[in-house]
């Protein structure tokens, strides 16, 4: 019997020698020191048919076992088969729709393994570096045929018609340590137009989620979802070697670096990309593309433009190499040596958008203004996916604000960092929105019917998976941010990276990470931002001053006593009361000063009180400001925890206003009007608002005339 | 003939000063109606908040998506009147339409009998006129579509961005076109029911449409002339407007009258384009203008028989 180390070394030995051709292609070896386990590696040839928008692929899978477990069985996604037909829990759950995006009447998606074979490797001390699927067969000739054991599984609900994961019974344990190679033949069909990040489109084609992938196996087992209308994705890194066969007149992107173009003799030439330390692979190709480059610090950025836009093309550019030095310079360095940007096609709005390693898509139109930012926004949003779905590689299914809401709140960031004047986002004809105004409209209107907390598919809806993965968990960590100030956040969020950096954090890690650079125990903010879906709204509900009146009556002093007969505080108040200035509250006495030599002047006192309410159940430590008619500036802090607050001053100035969170800070406060109240009516902007909505009511009464068609839209957005 | 229109147009106008009070009361009265509940809501939403003095500055987009949040009942309410005021407005117009082309077909200038007299006169005629023009408005409404045509049979059903975006302002501008040549042919067909007497609608809205389209040069200049008026004053009204943005209650005073001074201008320009209108179709028709004006409601013609 051979030793388990003896067959890996054979294995090897046969894998190298036999690979021996293809090595000499010159491979380059982007990292000596692998960044990541490298558990995951894909060596696939496919070939892409145009007209009919299939894919013909073999792929050889070197997987890893690095857990502690003896597997018995291998499980993959077959993403495609999301768009097999009206039955997938994808289409299921989307309705047939995703992102405003409906299938061809004949436009379904599919993909089929044709083939499966495996051969065991052995214990594990080093890892074969390619295996071209052309001599894949030969090393494994005498390997295990699995094609009649595959069975789709349904991991995540009964959806028996589902056909996105199946399973594969090893024949034997796999222990760890060891490797298994994995040969498969595939085809596919790519779904028109494209949906959900993939597709074809004429002679467009946005190839995601494409070949036969791996689950992730974890301290619980497998790790593999259905493919869900909600949800994006979850894998093990690893090293990709991939050649594309397309018609050589069409340009190709995809993740990674070219490391060679080889023309064949039948109209086509084969692209081949080789990428490290990366958990996904994508590519697109279409003989229209635009090509623009450029740099920026040390990264290679290539765009790919239609035709439409190409006179946008320094426009992303421009996005994308800021994108690449703030993030870079804020969270650490992007160590992949080039970035391309896919402007995706019209009519194939469903592959813009999205992120993969080392390859995103924007998307944006004809004619967009310089003053809207659209699409500097998205090409900022997916290179910062580049940090959090790519070098951190959470698990999307199941916690998917650690890439969505993180990407959110960086999101923020960097538009702040962008802003000149007006609008981070939207600075056109007068209106101005910044991107955190609209997170947070966002929550304001939809967050309230999950926690953040769940997995990608079991939220209540589409849109409140979108508002509890996207808007509030950036709304959450901007006002974490506010809270523990720029110096520990941005510590915060590089030694996130820098300590979680190709390890699949989990959003506890994060929190960890939160506590131990603040020093500060955040886990009351932590379990009520993540974990519930309470609101945070604070208000001011009522300020009232008066001067006060000397006492009537008769009062009742004891004969020691020296105390002032003024009364600060009513006797029948709960309490909870608080009367914050009581040191401040000058006497009678003290207050009055004598300007001359008549007789002293009485100085007015007047008692003033604030009122305060928590609206929500989201309890938050604020600040309060209340402003008097002298000018004087009072600041409060009350630590947010019971339903109101009161505050009472017997001061010489009429109170004027009270705010709570006066700076704005709190972002997750739902109601910034509430948040302040004045003694006064506030009549002139009243006034002023009115009036403009009146004026837009009368030229919209106007509207037959011509003129009015166009000063009309002028008028309500100015 | 445009320039003297126009010209007439605006002597009588200028003569009938009163008229234009009448439509710009009518225009600020509908208004009032749909501002009030919106006033109130935020009066009541932010009026004794720091809110209330931001406001008289830039409008916060915060805000606006907070009102909307928690007012939702301002929908309801805005969907019943956007529903009613505009309707009720359109038919208030359309009877004050009755009483000016009445006074300018008299010519000597506004006096109130003959205005509402004309006003009530017509009212019922060009309600059923309106109601004979509907198949004409919505052939002139398909024009748009001839872009859509177009583009479809030259660049195919997948054309590039650049044939969509350019396409789109080509189909906003002849729906624009289209709605001008609608009022158009509603305007001179009026014209004819004031000066003619005609009480077969059919028969005037005939005659607007020979009159707009045989005489399409004219007839459109005359509008468009108008409408280069109107431009020049809205282009010094903007910037005028866009300045007066400090929150300080002198400028919003400012800012009203400045308004109201442009809403007035609209009303005068369009009586004026009524007035030239008329002069123009009497040119046209080769009639001595103005004509005078009777109460019968038989109309002009009777009265000038």
């Amino acid at each position: 019997m051979i030793l388990p180390k003896t067959r890996w070394l054979f294995l090897t030995i046969m894998i190298f020698a036999v690979a021996r051709p293809v090595l000499a292609q010159d491979i380059p070896v982007l990292f000596p020191e692998p960044l990541s386990p490298r558990i995951a590696n894909y060596n696939i040839d496919v070939k892409l048919d145009v007209g009919k928008k299939t894919l013909d692929g073999q792929e050889v899978l070197i997987w890893h076992n690095k857990s502690q477990d003896a597997i018995t069985e291998l499980q993959f996604h077959l993403y495609l088969n999301g768009f097999r037909n009206s039955e997938s829990t994808f289409m299921q759950e989307s309705g047939g729709r995703s992102r405003r995006n409906k299938l061809d009447e004949k436009g379904w998606g599919h993909i089929e393994v044709t083939s499966m074979k495996l051969t065991f490797g052995g214990k594990l001390t080093g890892a074969p570096r390619y295996l071209a699927p052309p001599d894949a067969p030969k090393v494994l000739d005498n390997a295990f045929d699995l094609t009649g054991d595959m069975q789709f599984i349904q991991p995540d609900n009964d959806n028996a018609e589902d056909k996105s994961v199946f399973s594969v019974p090893l024949p034997r344990p796999l222990q760890p340590g060891e490797f298994v190679a994995v040969n498969m033949d595939f085809n596919a069909k790519l779904p028109e137009p494209p949906m959900a990040r993939t597709g074809a489109k004429e002679d467009y084609f946005f190839v995601g989620q494409w070949f036969p992938k791996v689950g992730v196996y974890t301290e619980n087992g497998w790790n593999t979802h259905q493919f869900h209308a909600n949800s994006e994705f979850f894998a093990d890194y690893g090293v990709y070697n991939v050649r594309m066969t397309v018609p050589e007149n069409y340009v190709l992107g995809a993740t990674g670096v070219e490391v060679e173009v080889a023309e064949n003799d039948d109209g086509t030439a084969t692209h081949f990309y080789h990428a490290e330390d990366v958990h996904d692979f994508a590519w697109t190709t279409s003989p229209e593309f635009i090509e623009v480059t450029g740099k920026s610090q040390d990264v290679d950025i290539r765009v790919l433009m239609q035709p439409d836009h190409a006179d946008q093309g320094e426009r992303h550019l421009a996005a994308t190499q800021f994108a690449v030095q703030v993030f870079q310079d804020w969270y650490g360095d992007y160590p992949f040596p080039n970035l391309t940007v896919v402007d995706p096609r019209r009519g194939a709005g469903g592959s813009g958008g999205m992120e993969y390693p080392t390859l995103v898509t924007a998307g944006t139109k004809y004619g967009l203004p310089a003053g809207i930012q659209a699409v500097e926004h998205v090409i900022i949003h997916e290179f910062g996916h580049n940090y959090w779905y790519h070098l951190l590689a959470s698990n999307e299914f199941e916690e998917s604000w650690m890439d969505e809401g993180i990407n959110t709140y960086t999101d923020i960031q960097t538009n702040r960092a962008r802003k000149t004047t007006g609008g981070d986002l939207i600075d056109f004809l007068g209106v101005q929105v910044d991107a955190d105004q609209l997170f947070r409209t966002n929550v304001m209107f939809g967050a309230g019917r999950d926690p953040i907390m769940r997995r990608a598919w079991e939220y209540y809806s589409g849109g409140s998976y979108g508002v509890n993965s996207y808007a509030k968990p950036g709304i959450v960590l901007q006002t974490l941010h506010n809270l523990l100030g720029d110096e520990v956040m941005s510590k915060i969020m590089r030694t996130y990276v820098e300590r979680w950096r190709f390890k699949h954090p989990k959003s506890q890690d994060f929190f960890d990470v939160v506590n131990e650079v603040s020093g500060q125990d955040m886990d009351w903010f932590i379990e009520q931002a993540w974990y519930t879906n309470a609101t945070l709204d604070y208000s001011v509900t009522r300020v009232t001053t008066r001067e006060v009146k000397k006492p009537k009556g008769f009062d009742y002093t004891l004969p020691v006593s020296e105390s002032d007969s003024m009364m600060t505080r009513d006797e029948d108040e709960q309490t909870n009361i608080e009367v914050a200035a009581a040191s401040a509250v000058p006497t009678v006495d003290e207050a009055a000063e004598p300007d001359s030599d008549d007789e002293p002047q009485e100085t007015k006192l007047y008692f003033s009180e604030v009122r305060i309410r928590r609206l929500g159940q989201f309890q938050f430590p604020v600040e309060i400001e209340a402003v008097f008619d002298d000018g004087e500036v009072i600041r409060e802090h009350w630590d947010g925890q019971e339903l109101w607050q009161k505050y009472r001053y017997t001061r010489p100035a009429k109170l004027v206003s009270a705010t709570v969170d006066p700076e704005g800070q709190v972002l997750l406060d739902v109601n910034f009007t509430n948040n302040s109240a004045t003694v006064a009516q506030q009549k002139l902007g009243i006034n002023k608002v009115s009036e403009r909505w009146m004026f837009w009511m009368q030229l919209f009464l106007e509207q037959p005339d011509i003129l009015h068609l166009l000063q009309m839209p002028r008028e309500l957005i100015k | 003939m445009i320039l003297s229109s126009i010209k007439t147009g605006l002597a009588q106008v200028w003569k009938s000063k009163r008229m234009v009070l009448i439509f710009f009361l009518a225009n600020l009265s509908f208004a009032l109606v749909l501002m009030l509940p919106f006033r109130a809501a935020v009066s009541n939403f932010a009026g004794e908040t720091l809110m209330g003095t931001k406001l008289a500055g830039h409008l916060p987009i915060d805000f606006i998506f907070e009102l909307m949040k928690n007012n939702k009942s301002l929908f309801s309410i805005y969907g019943t009147l956007f529903m009613l005021v505009p309707a009720s407005y359109w038919l208030l117009s359309l009877f004050l339409s009755g009483g000016a082309f009445a006074t300018f077909a008299r010519g000597d200038g506004y006096s109130s009998p003959a205005f509402w007299a004309g006003a009530a006169t017509y009212f019922g005629r060009f309600n059923r006129l309106f109601l004979w023009s509907l198949p004409v408005f919505a052939v002139l409404l398909c024009l748009q579509f001839l872009e859509t045509g177009f583009q479809r049979l030259i660049f195919g059903s997948d054309p590039y961005e650049y044939v969509k975006y350019w396409g789109g302002w080509v189909k906003y501008g002849l729906r624009v076109i289209s709605f001008v040549l609608c009022a158009m042919v509603y305007d001179y067909a009026r014209i004819h029911v004031v000066t003619t007497g005609e009480t077969r609608m059919r028969v005037s809205l005939w005659h607007g449409i020979r009159t707009v389209f045989g005489n399409l040069g004219r007839t459109f200049a005359l509008a468009f002339g108008l409408f280069l008026c109107g431009a020049l004053v809205l282009a010094i009204y903007n910037p005028i407007a866009d300045s007066l943005a400090a929150p300080n209650a002198f400028v919003v005073l400012t800012l009203f009258v400045l308004q109201q001074a442009y809403m007035l201008f609209r009303m005068l320009l369009r009586l004026t384009l009524y007035s030239s209108q008329l002069f123009l179709s009497n040119k046209l028709a080769g009639a001595p203008a103005p004509l005078e004006i009777s109460t019968d409601p038989q109309g002009l013609e009777g009265a000038a028989a």
